[in-house]
């Protein structure tokens, strides 16, 4: 137990400039809180983000990454988050097989005026990763 | 996967049918008779040049020409034994900038590819590097080839060793992805516009149409269509079960040896950052690099703070950022060709590693590289409903907090 208190995960929440940042707005409107180790990172739409990039922050030093875009049939760009799906699809896929701990990724859709569903996202996330424990691969030199 | 994804990247081959093809007599064996009978094709100008794997003059490797002269046919080797460059990429590299319909009348070519080669440049047509409208796919029952480093130490004995080992059926000493190939012969219509079936072939082989393309060909050769291939389909399909097996016991062994944070770096860590497995692979076709762009060459601080972090930093950094991002990159187009193994200088199973993720993201996505043209590629399509397991639920244990501020 003590254990998991003193560790502090850094973790690495992908939102998209419309619902998933809107949810983000909400929360801070009726003064949601959510846990200061988690940094939010805007990217236009999900179906934008790099598959790349969801790996990166895991390699080098993130012990999770949530991604959150706009619910179905509501994406500004009409397909963008379906598009993210198979790309975390594929991320997890390939996770999953080199036993990296494809549960790292989170990927959950919340709207605009979601700002419960969005701190509620962080800080269940948060503590998914606080039970998952240090990703390895963060205190590898080798990499 | 739904049901529909899985009927999608199935029942390909059975929906074809290949009943017959026109036999050749082989008794110099199958390469002359291919040679012989691809210098009528010139001669009859049904075909305008062929693209075909050549001894190089030095005797000690292979590589494709763009025949034009049937005369220099004659030193042709239409099956190898060692792949020293990817057909798809020499196909992409041909026809990229067009399809040659700018002529009067558009040049007929016809490539003489193994089938990772012309499934390579199935995906290369995908990704708009290629186009196949005037090439004619030749494919071959292929045997595997030798590892580049073996045969190199002595090609005389690994041409020996390769064509006696071809004649056994024996995949032991070919490459390990060639070992558990599962996709070595014919490809499903319309891809192999013609097939030159060699295996179950006693003394002859048979040429198979598989296009409209492909029988139009055979019908300007005067070529009747009528020798049964039953045999010859119930060997290949008896052989593919046995390789898919074996494939999969293979994938089940190596996941065994990279899987976990500890062991996937052992795997990796004799890598010398050469990016020879970028260069040679066929899908790998990025002017720039991500893996070689700016993007990954960051100012010292950023070392310095990585390296604060994780006590140390191994330089050149981001090896295995290269090695998992290269996969995300390729791998739903890869056809496990094993190129990149070949070119791989610390022998570093990355081709390996490579057909096992690819295989499995594959799978996830209900796609089969290179099987078939009016598929689209999986990252620019989609389901509206589909892959619900990637879709974290939302848990109500979170929503009684939200009960409470209301």
């Amino acid at each position: 137990m003590s254990e998991e208190r003193s560790f502090e995960p850094k973790i690495i929440y992908f939102m998209c400039s419309w619902c998933g940042s809107g949810g983000s707005e909400t929360a801070a409107a009726h003064h949601l809180q959510y846990p200061e180790n988690v940094i939010p990172s805007r990217v236009n739409c999900t179906g934008a983000l790099p598959a790349v990039h969801i790996v990166r922050p895991l390699i080098e030093g993130a012990d999770g990454v949530v991604i959150s875009g706009c619910h179905p049939g509501d994406c500004h760009y009409n397909d963008g988050n379906f598009r993210a799906r198979r790309r975390v699809a594929l991320v997890k896929s390939l996770l999953d097989t080199l036993g990296l701990e494809s549960e790292r990724v989170w990927f959950r859709y919340v709207a605009h005026g979601e700002g419960r569903r969005f701190v509620d996202t962080a800080a269940e996330f948060n503590d998914h990763i606080k039970k998952l424990g240090p990703n390895p691969l963060k205190t590898r030199s080798d990499t | 996967m739904s049901d529909t994804d899985t009927a999608k990247c199935k029942g390909n081959r059975q929906a074809q049918t290949v009943g017959s093809g026109t036999a050749l007599p082989a008794e110099d064996g199958v390469e002359a008779a291919l040679v012989g009978w691809l210098k009528q094709t010139l001669d009859k100008r049904v075909f305008d040049a062929v693209l075909v794997p050549v001894e190089v003059p030095a005797g000690d490797s292979f590589a494709y020409l763009l025949l034009r002269d049937p005369a220099i046919l004659d030193n042709a080797s239409p099956l190898p034994p060692v792949m020293p460059i990817q057909g798809g990429k020499v196909i992409s590299r041909l026809t990229m900038r067009g399809n040659g319909n700018q002529q009067p009348e558009a040049a007929r070519i016809a490539a003489v590819v193994r089938p990772c080669e012309a499934r390579a440049a199935v995906e290369l047509a995908k990704l708009q590097q290629a186009h196949l409208d005037n090439l004619y796919l030749i494919t071959i029952d292929c045997p595997g080839v030798l590892p580049l480093s073996d045969y190199i130490e002595d090609p005389a004995a690994g041409a020996a060793r390769f064509a006696q080992a071809a004649a056994q059926r024996d995949r032991s000493p070919m490459r390990p992805t060639c070992q558990m190939c599962n996709h070595f012969s014919m490809l499903p219509a319309p891809i192999s516009d013609l097939h030159v079936a060699t295996l179950c072939s006693d003394g002859t082989l048979s040429i198979v149409p598989g296009s409209p393309e492909g029988a139009r060909v055979l019908e300007e050769m005067d070529m009747p269509v009528e020798t049964s291939l039953d045999g010859w389909a119930a060997q290949v399909e008896a052989m593919e079960q046995a390789q898919t097996e074996r494939r999969q016991q293979a994938h089940a062994e190596l996941r065994q040896t990279v899987a976990g944070a500890d062991r996937l770096l052992d795997v990796f860590s004799s890598c010398i950052n050469c990016h020879n497995c970028q260069r040679v692979c066929p899908i790998c076709y990025c002017r720039q690099c991500y893996f070689e762009s700016d993007a990954l060459k960051l100012p010292p601080e950023n070392y310095m703070a990585r390296a604060e972090r994780k006590g140390a930093l191994r330089f050149s950094p981001d090896t295995l950022l290269f090695h998992i991002g290269r996969a995300l990159h390729m791998i739903l187009s890869c056809v496990s060709c094993g190129a990149c193994e070949d070119a791989c200088p610390m022998d570093i199973p990355v081709g390996q590693v490579f057909s096992l993720l690819a295989d499995r993201a594959q799978e996830t996505l209900g796609y089969v590289a290179g099987e078939r043209l009016d598929e689209a590629l999986p990252l620019v399509t989609y389901e509206m409903e589909e892959l619900g397991h990637v879709e974290q639920p939302y848990v109500a244990i979170y929503r009684e907090q939200e009960v409470q501020d209301a």
